[in-house]
């Protein structure tokens, strides 16, 4: 129960962030903070796979609304639900997973983080900007904005993990 | 049929993506073309109250700019009055009625939510249809051109900005006359490219490029940029011309909607230009 009251909360604060901070944020050279993706990372691992894809949708469906881009970031947040359980289990520990432990920064390595939240959070900001652009003769500049954006983003996921997300995260 | 249905239950979990997928791509889809659904933009209410307040809490970082812009704009307009002339002759103020007839309205608005760096950027304005704003209406600011309106509910619209892919405005160099379409490459937010000039046409840099007002959605004249770059295309007798845009889409607030009050006569009289034969 308390679990659903946390990550109710922490659904709104994923799409206020995005959209009233991270949205406005414009360094320029085509760079895009990305941060929602990091809730469905953190979303429970035992989560059926139904039920966490219906909530991606839902997260990148109230981002669109908030920054005009109708269903761009709903299309891209179910990717990464979709794909994440295969990288999970791909990048499985040896002992693997600890029961009602949330894979976080705090509580798996940094090596990780790198593979399971790196190539989830590049596939993302790939599919988002194919997408967006939607041309083959501009992949150059798809793959510019991929490349530039990417560090960004997962740089600020790290970040907020070390922030906010709490060291003893058990339930 | 029990092949059918061990299909659908080994595929259930890529059955599930496909259908949201096919959910948020036929909304992106459908959204794209002209008459958007209202209720999933920011010109609907719930999101636009939320963007308003955002708005609210921004605007005081650029009070400081804001009046001396006005400041700026009030000794302009002083500078225009009859009062701060000496009248020499009687005849240089007499407004003639059945000379100037007003032909455009303009209706003071604010950008409340803007985006730059996408390949197609739409800004929200504050104000909607209560307050008289339709689609197809020309937004401009004090520097220059900002774009049309491209869907409006009650209290807010949406303006397809000059940085999108497919804005086609008319536009023309100002000392010669050369006219051609304006478009956007999303390289940077500072520059826009111009197609449809024939090289036979001398431009050079730093002419100023203004709006046509072909279609009656902008008055003409009014400023767009600067030319900063002449290039060729290759096998057309075309200019490749970049100019820098004379508004920071980036920093705008105040802008202006313009209404042609008379866009009806202007759409009567052009429906009777006949249709080329060779066309069909």
């Amino acid at each position: 129960m308390i679990e659903i009251v946390r990550h109710s909360g922490r659904f709104v604060l994923f799409v206020l962030a995005q959209t009233l901070i991270f949205n406005q944020l414009e360094i320029g050279y085509g760079i895009q903070f990305m941060v929602y993706p990091l809730f469905i990372l953190l979303l429970p691992i035992e989560l059926n796979i139904f039920v966490s894809m219906l909530i991606a949708f839902l997260l990148g469906f109230s981002v669109d609304m908030l920054s005009n881009t109708y269903g761009l970031h709903a299309s891209s947040a179910v990717l990464v639900a979709y794909l994440k359980p295969y990288f999970f289990s791909m990048f499985e520990p040896r002992d693997s997973y600890e029961p009602e432990v949330e894979p976080n920064f705090h509580t798996m390595e940094f090596r990780w983080i790198l593979y399971v939240h790196g190539v989830l959070l590049a596939l993302h900001h790939l599919w988002f900007f194919t997408i967006e652009i939607f041309k083959f003769n501009e992949i150059l500049y798809i793959l510019q904005k991929t490349l530039i954006s990417l560090p960004c983003s997962f740089l600020l996921c790290i970040l907020i993990q070390l922030v906010f997300v709490k060291k003893a995260s058990t339930r | 049929m029990r092949n059918l249905i061990a299909f659908f239950k080994r595929f259930q979990v890529f059955l599930f993506f496909a259908l949201l997928q096919i959910a948020a791509f036929s909304l992106y889809f459908s959204t794209m073309s002209f008459p958007r659904s209202q209720y999933l933009t920011t010109a609907s209410i719930v999101s636009g109250n939320i963007l308003s307040v955002r708005n609210e809490v921004n605007k005081l970082f650029s009070l400081a700019a804001e009046n001396r812009k006005l400041q700026e704009q009030n000794v302009l307009l002083r500078k225009q009055l009859p009062l701060t002339y000496v009248q020499l002759d009687r005849r240089l103020y007499q407004i003639n009625d059945t000379v100037h007839l007003q032909r455009f309205e303009y209706l003071p608005a604010t950008i409340i939510n803007s985006t730059f760096d996408k390949r197609n950027n739409y800004f929200t304005l504050d104000i909607g249809k209560k307050q008289g704003v339709e689609q197809g209406m020309g937004v401009f600011s004090d520097k220059g051109v900002i774009g049309i309106v491209h869907a409006s509910s009650t209290h807010f619209s949406v303006v397809k900005s000059v940085l999108t892919q497919d804005i086609n405005m008319d536009v023309m160099v100002k000392e010669t006359g050369a006219f051609g379409l304006l478009k956007w490459n999303a390289s940077t937010p500072r520059k826009g490219q111009i197609t449809g000039i024939s090289n036979d046409t001398k431009v050079r840099k730093w002419q100023e490029v203004v709006t046509r007002g072909g279609s009656g959605i902008f008055p003409r004249g009014l400023s767009v940029g600067k030319i900063c770059e002449i290039g060729t295309v290759e096998g057309k007798p075309l200019w490749a011309i970049d100019i820098l845009f004379a508004e920071d889409y980036r920093k705008v607030q105040g802008v202006y909607v313009v209404k042609n009050l008379m866009s009806e006569e202007l759409k009567a009289i052009e429906g009777k230009i006949p249709d080329d034969p060779d066309d069909e």
